[in-house]
């Protein structure tokens, strides 16, 4: 009788949610969707801080930031994809002859409503996330321009050459004071080349007889690492040089010194 | 289109037109063509020329080069058509006939061969040879990187196989399935006798071939210290190896223009009676989709290296800063082709994978229409993203955000392909062979290459991952992880049709499994080594990289080891695999309702068809 009912009456969305969710096939890649995606929750939360250098600026902070969010906002996603691949290969079928045959699902149209709006979703978030950042370093460089050092930025083949034009210093190590906003003006003597202080996640390419700037907000004292991102050439591995966030005084003791001594770095 | 016998092969006397020039043109005889017009136009332009000036050298080279190609073509007798047009003539019957390689056995693949198995079964060698190439230079960039200060290779010899390690793997990954597939298969599956045009499907192909001895002369005239970017003004200061670099782009771009012309035209014009668009296999929307991107994609790459070669013969300053250049009009020519250029690569190996999908796990494909709309998204998507690996160059910084919007969008269209892979797979029963393999290795690659894309495609995160290993693994996560899985999938997958015979399956099994986990372990490594700070492309680096370059060194074996695996399997399977029955896996598109060897014409009655091929499965309960 109660078979008969419901070959008449469909059972209602909520009913068939509740039968859906009881199945033990369900159940099972719920239960991978919540390993996979606690797997890059952690990978996100763990991983970028570890591998990624000591944050000495505002927008290295701001740069890891995202690349440990992106990964915890993108897990749940990873977890579906993940959870029902994983489910399907458990129940492979071995042998010379092919299984029988499965489901004819051609398609189901409020899934893919819903993975495209969460996909759309997510993108949003991202773009959004990624334009408030880039916004508010804009803002920040434009404002704390007065107040900024600048150090022009030199590249040639293969050596990074430096010079502050108010301390009037040549330098080819890079030493910054911590707490003041930094502006880079970076030009090449020849090729392209791509001026990365590591420490504070800013980038910008030296172009011949173009300056290009980069802002960057140092915000811890320490050692940096000063690199070349764009092929250069034969020695393009080694062109690279060191540097330092340092507090005011200790900057203003190293920039004594060079001027002791000519203004030109020995 | 040449009209052709239906009857069988075996019944038909080989076309003999005695007197014919084409019956005594084959490659040997292009080679030789290709070397005298090489050397000739070589001492003809050095006579009187002071090669102390690098712009004569430049312009002696490059004409060399282009002069070796055409002398090729001509020796091969890929002319002989047009030559025939300029005095009101054409081909007669019985030389399309011989053309078309009837019942010449393997001579015919050393020929300009009309038949579109003969020209897929070409692609399939060429592509297995790149590969070859490409990955051996892998290996020793690896090997040079496995730990710091290491001198097994020189720092100019380390920037050469950087920069064709890159070229070699993009060419070997633009053609990976279009050309064998798209060329022995697509034609069957959509019910057609032959390519629209099958001297143009020729003339692809060996076009192509005459860009790889040209490649290799890289090698032989200095190397190239730009990288496959091949950035100005750097490409500008470079030695005569650039030339080979040049002159390869110039001509690769031509092959691939008249292959997308003529596979395009294919699917739109020959497709078997019955055959809506809604009913074409997805395989073959993928591979139309993907040639069709590349027709104004690569063009725009063969400007840029005119105007490279302009700069480095005649010193125009189109990228000289000196004179009013800019090396930004470079940078934007080359990822206007670069960008639509990876999902050229992406999208015929996600196709495939869609193709095999459904036969394996006996379920039609998920949602076909969303497949389109996610192929068509990107293709769309992909031309209005170039800028994302300029966001550092300094160009424009204000297009930045523009760039990162239609940038993170390209996501949308590509979790389509998610979905219909995992719907397709969603309460399935996998018949696990070996093609199946390839899906399960794609969903993992390409999710990790996606979401690190995320990262890169947003500017402050790309302020610290540009230029870095990470940019080198996101994209090894794509090419490799999608692109050439796929295209691996689809060779186990087709591999009994190109061939008749099975692949070995055991061979197979362990090389997917050392491909696999080497390859994850490989770029994993190259992540970390990017998320400490490594830039991508440097001969050595600081001892804090150390671990993380060691790993990906011992993963890059595994993936050599696989590699090799893999070719060994298909060479003894080729020569005394299993013997293939007519349609092994039960598919139900129609290159598996032919035999092997595939009728000269394909079919011999033309097909009708009816519905699409992914009738699987039973009703729901």
């Amino acid at each position: 009788m109660a078979d008969h009912d419901q070959e008449i009456l469909p059972p209602t969305p909520g009913a068939r949610a509740s039968n859906f969710l009881k199945r033990s096939d369900v159940r099972q890649t719920f239960l991978l969707g919540i390993f996979f995606t606690a797997v890059f929750v952690v990978l996100g939360l763990w991983a970028y801080p570890k591998w990624m250098p000591t944050v000495m600026s505002k927008q290295m902070q701001s740069n890891e930031d995202i690349m440990i969010w992106f990964t915890v906002i993108s897990a749940p996603i990873a977890g579906v994809v993940l959870s029902i691949a994983t489910k399907s290969f458990l129940n492979m079928h071995r042998g010379d002859t092919p299984p029988e045959e499965g489901i004819a699902i051609r398609t189901n149209t409020p899934v893919v409503i819903v993975w495209t709006a969460t996909s759309v979703l997510f993108c949003i978030v991202a773009i959004v996330w990624g334009l408030v950042a880039l916004n508010t370093e804009s803002i920040a460089a434009a404002s704390d321009a007065p107040k900024s050092l600048i150090v022009d930025v030199t590249g040639s083949q293969w050596v990074w050459s430096f010079y502050y034009p108010k301390q009037n210093i040549h330098t080819h190590t890079l030493n910054i004071p911590v707490n003041q906003p930094v502006t880079f003006e970076v030009k090449s003597d020849d090729v392209n080349h791509s001026f990365w202080p590591v420490q504070l996640g800013v980038k910008i390419d030296a172009n011949r007889l173009v300056t290009t700037e980069a802002h960057a907000d140092p915000t811890a004292t320490g050692p940096l690492d000063i690199k070349c991102a764009e092929l250069c050439g034969l020695y393009h591995a080694y062109m690279e040089t060191s540097g330092a966030v340092q507090t005011p005084a200790d900057f203003n003791s190293w920039v004594s010194s060079i001027q002791a001594t000519g203004g030109v770095q020995e | 289109m040449t009209t052709l016998s239906h009857a069988p092969a075996s019944s038909r006397p080989i076309p003999n037109p005695k007197k014919s020039l084409i019956t005594k043109l084959n490659m040997g005889t292009g080679m030789v063509l290709g070397i005298i017009f090489c050397w000739g136009t070589y001492y003809a332009m050095k006579a009187g020329r002071d090669m102390t000036d690098t712009h004569n050298v430049n312009k002696v080279l490059l004409m060399s080069m282009f002069a070796w190609s055409i002398g090729f073509l001509i020796g091969i007798g890929a002319l002989i058509g047009p030559f025939r047009w300029l005095i009101g003539k054409d081909l007669t019957a019985e030389e399309q006939l011989y053309l078309a390689g009837d019942g010449q056995g393997i001579k015919r693949y050393f020929k300009y061969c009309t038949d579109h198995k003969v020209v897929g079964i070409q692609y399939l060698v060429g592509v297995m040879a790149l590969l070859g190439v490409g990955g051996t230079m892998a290996m020793m960039i690896r090997t040079n990187l496995a730990t710091p200060g290491s001198h097994f290779v020189s720092p100019n010899v380390y920037n050469s196989l950087v920069g064709l390690h890159g070229i070699t793997m993009i060419i070997a990954m633009i053609i990976v399935a279009t050309g064998p597939f798209g060329n022995y298969i697509m034609p069957i599956m959509i019910g057609a006798a032959d390519m629209a045009f099958p001297r143009l499907n020729a003339l692809s192909w060996w076009v192509l071939f005459t860009a790889i001895p040209v490649l290799c002369s890289a090698w032989f005239l200095g190397g190239i210290p730009t990288g496959w970017t091949s950035y100005a003004p750097l490409s500008d200061q470079a030695g005569p190896g650039m030339n080979a670099f040049v002159a390869t782009i110039i001509i690769f771009a031509f092959s691939t223009a008249i292959a997308g012309m003529n596979i395009t035209t294919t699917v739109v014009a020959m497709r078997a009676k019955g055959m809506k668009w809604n009913r074409v296999p997805i395989f073959v929307i993928g591979a139309t989709v993907s040639v069709a991107l590349a027709i104004p994609a690569f063009p725009t790459f063969m400007v840029a290296m005119i105007q490279t070669a302009m700069d480095r013969t005649i010193a125009t300053g189109f990228y000289d800063a000196n004179v009013g250049g800019s090396g930004w009009l470079y940078a934007n020519l080359f990822w206007i082709m670069g960008h639509p250029e990876v999902y050229v690569i992406l999208i015929p190996g996600v196709a495939a994978l869609m193709e095999i999908a459904p036969v394996f796990v006996r379920k039609p494909l998920f949602s076909y229409n969303a497949a389109i709309a996610g192929f068509a998204g990107i293709a769309g998507l992909s031309i209005l993203v170039w800028a994302h690996h300029m966001y550092m160059a300094g160009w424009m910084p204000s297009l930045n955000g523009p760039f990162m919007v239609t940038t993170e969008f390209i996501s949308v269209p590509t979790g389509l392909l998610f979905l219909v892979l995992v719907g397709t797979l969603w309460r399935g029963r996998p018949w696990m062979k070996l093609p199946m393999l390839s899906v399960y290795a794609f969903i993992w690659d390409f999710l990790i290459g996606g979401i690190t894309g995320i990262y890169l495609s947003d500017v402050p995160a790309d302020n610290y991952l540009h230029g870095s290993m990470y940019v080198t693994a996101h994209f090894h996560y794509t090419l490799m992880g999608a692109g050439l899985t796929g295209a691996i999938g689809g060779l186990a997958y087709w591999f009994p049709k190109m061939t008749g015979r099975m692949l070995n399956e055991r061979g197979g099994y362990i090389s997917f499994w050392f491909v696999q986990i080497g390859f994850n372990v490989l770029f994993l490594g190259m992540f970390i080594a990017g998320a400490e700070g490594q830039p991508r492309r440097v001969a050595d680096y600081a001892h804090l990289f150390a671990h993380a370059n060691l790993i990906s060194t011992i993963g890059a074996y595994s993936v050599g080891t696989g590699m090799l695996i893999l070719l060994w399997s298909v060479i003894h399977s080729w020569r005394s695999g299993k013997i293939a029955p007519m349609n092994p896996w039960g598919a139900k598109t129609l290159e598996w309702t032919v035999p092997y060897p595939v009728p000269l014409v394909n079919f011999e009655t033309p097909p009708v068809v009816t519905s699409d091929p992914y009738g699987y499965g039973r009703s729901a309960k």
